[in-house]
């Protein structure tokens, strides 16, 4: 029985190593379904502990709105915040947004109180790191910018990645991942002890549709495992900790724009996304690390 | 025949029936399975008393790549004892370096190119054992990022200009290495034997004679469309051996043993000089490894 133990750990472990399939982790009978709508041009999912999700309207809303885990119902959440294309709640339990329309970087309490903590940058998207570090992508520039925990500012990589614009780390926090929205490939960057970024590379590569040069990536985020999931123009692209591409999970219509990605729900495992004037959400078999 | 098959089937031993139905449901594509228990290895394989024995040399690790910035990766130099540093030597790659060069590990190169080389049946070739490049921290308790998948799965010359601009350049400051490109072969396994057919594919200047067992090539990054391109890109002066195993993997990327079969088919349609060996075994080294004595004979034969 010892034995039989031993060949059964060793199984589990040389599977994951292999890592699994797409089919392996969606649902039978659990495709895409509408979870709020009547927006505009929804972005910046980002979740909370208890599972709630948070997302703006970058285009026309008014600020956060969030989609309830207990009820399912969706409201505006803080007001007066018109703009906000990137949205992470930080280890200090307060918001990190890129103010796209102020062209900032911002956190901001629940109770809606703002700090400025960078002026004068096209900001697109960001994520913050258990340790306080904040990177975000700006996407015109070709730059990914870090603010320190001690917010110093500065430009993390310049010039290499096409139109940088979905962002996110590893679970071990030492690996940090940019999807290009104008080619094809995922950047990884080794992070330093400091927070600064080396050993860049296109680590991944996302497929491309029929006849076209860019893939469109956008939103990213990262599931539990250290899978990275990545929004593109053909739907949400899986890739292993390996940077090899696992699958591609279609979008909820032809014509959706897919722009954000995070999981949320109770036990994190609902995988939610921003397609234009709706969320959509569906039940997956794993979970986020946010 | 230029293959005598080793195959010695052994009477597979389980301590349970539980574990034996346990083992056949979930075992095929992770680990070595009954059926990969056929390849043992042969004389050429062990140690044999006489025979001169290279010098295998842990060198440096390889911290400051340009290609790969950021990495660093372990490599070994196996240099046989007949070579004479007025003579150029021939140079072979291994792909995942550091399970190659293993003494007791499934291929144990240094001693097969020992019994080889002292048989005159390879000539006098320098190993170059290469481990694919990490992402360390500054935490040694840190798992470092694996670049290997991007290294080896990768289409493109990249791999071949780290051999040719980094490693060769190194070895050759304190060995005499051949420039004639039949002269260099390259070896790996999986993503590492797709990675050797990369090398040649790109730089057949550089590199000729090509080893891949239970390559990759299927769509991990691209690299299931060889079959198509060997079809319809004009003939280049490789030497390629494959072997893969009827139970290799299935999954995401593609069907392995479908996938050799489809490489195998383009290489014959291309007029290439190439040996096929499809197996029964599953995603390891076995049958590659009790092949390797007589696969060597047959890739260094003029």
């Amino acid at each position: 029985m010892k034995h039989t133990l031993l060949i059964l750990s060793l199984l589990v472990s040389t599977s994951l190593a292999q890592d699994t399939s797409l089919h392996d982790y969606l649902v039978e009978g659990e495709p895409w379904k509408e979870a709020a709508g009547g927006f505009t041009f929804t972005d910046g999912l980002c979740c909370d502990k208890e599972g709630n999700l948070f997302f703006t309207d970058v285009k026309a809303g008014k600020g956060i709105y969030m989609l309830d885990v207990a009820t399912g119902k969706t409201d505006l959440f803080l007001d007066n915040l018109p703009g906000i294309s990137g949205l992470q709640i930080g280890p200090d339990g307060r918001f990190y947004a890129c103010h796209n329309k102020e062209q900032r970087i911002i956190a901001i309490t629940m109770k809606g109180e703002v700090e400025v903590l960078l002026t004068g940058v096209k900001c697109n998207d960001l994520v913050v790191s258990k340790t306080g570090n904040l990177y975000f992508t700006e996407t015109p520039t070709l730059s990914v910018h870090l603010i320190t925990k001690d917010k110093k500012h500065v430009v993390a990589d310049a010039g290499k990645v096409q139109k940088p614009n979905g962002i996110t780390i590893s679970p071990d926090e030492r690996t940090l991942v940019v999807s290009e929205h104008g080619g094809k490939h995922v950047w990884a960057w080794r992070i330093e002890d400091d927070g600064t970024l080396t050993g860049g590379e296109p680590f991944m590569t996302m497929w491309l549709p029929v006849g076209k040069e860019t893939a469109s990536g956008d939103g990213a985020t990262t599931e539990a495992n250290g899978r990275f999931f990545v929004t593109t123009e053909l739907g949400v692209q899986i890739f292993d900790p390996a940077g090899r591409l696992a699958g591609i999970i279609t979008k909820p219509t032809p014509e959706s724009k897919v722009v954000s990605v995070e999981f949320a729900g109770k036990d994190h495992d609902v995988l939610y996304i921003a397609a234009g004037d709706k969320i959509f959400g569906r039940k997956v078999k794993v979970k986020g690390y946010f | 025949m230029l293959f005598r098959f080793l195959v010695r089937f052994r009477l597979m031993k389980f301590p349970a029936r539980v574990s034996l139905s346990l083992f056949l449901a979930l075992a095929p594509v992770t680990f070595a399975a009954p059926q990969d228990d056929q390849y043992v290895l042969g004389p050429d394989s062990q140690v044999q008393k006489g025979v001169p024995q290279g010098k295998v040399t842990q060198m440096p690790a390889w911290t400051n790549s340009k290609i790969y910035p950021g990495t660093t990766r372990d490599w070994w130099v196996y240099v046989p004892a007949q070579y004479k540093p007025e003579q150029p030597a021939n140079v072979m790659v291994f792909c995942d370096g550091g399970g190659f060069v293993k003494a007791d590990g499934q291929f144990r190169v240094p001693v097969v190119f020992d019994n080889l080389i002292a048989k005159g049946e390879m000539p006098v070739t320098i190993g170059l054992f290469i481990n694919p490049g990490v992402f360390p921290t500054s935490n040694p308790k840190d798992k470092p990022r694996s670049n290997r998948s991007f290294e080896y799965d990768s289409l493109g010359d990249l791999h071949a200009r780290f051999l040719i601009e980094e490693i060769l350049p190194e070895v050759a400051k304190n060995h005499k290495l051949t420039d004639d490109p039949e002269g260099r072969g390259i070896c790996g396994n999986s993503s590492g034997g797709i990675c050797a057919f990369t090398v040649a594919w790109e730089r057949p200047d550089a590199f000729r004679r090509v080893i891949s067992h239970i390559g990759s090539f299927t769509n991990i990054r691209g690299g299931h469309v060889y079959p198509a391109l060997v079809r319809k890109t004009d003939k280049k002066p490789l030497k390629v051996f494959l072997q893969d195993g009827k139970n290799d993997l299935d999954n995401q990327f593609g069907n392995w043993p479908l996938a050799n079969q489809d490489m195998a088919a383009a290489l014959k349609f291309a007029g290439y000089d190439y040996q096929f060996v499809l197996g029964e075994g599953t995603h390891n080294g076995k049958h590659g490894g009790a092949l390797l004595p007589d696969t060597l004979r047959w890739l260094w034969k003029k």
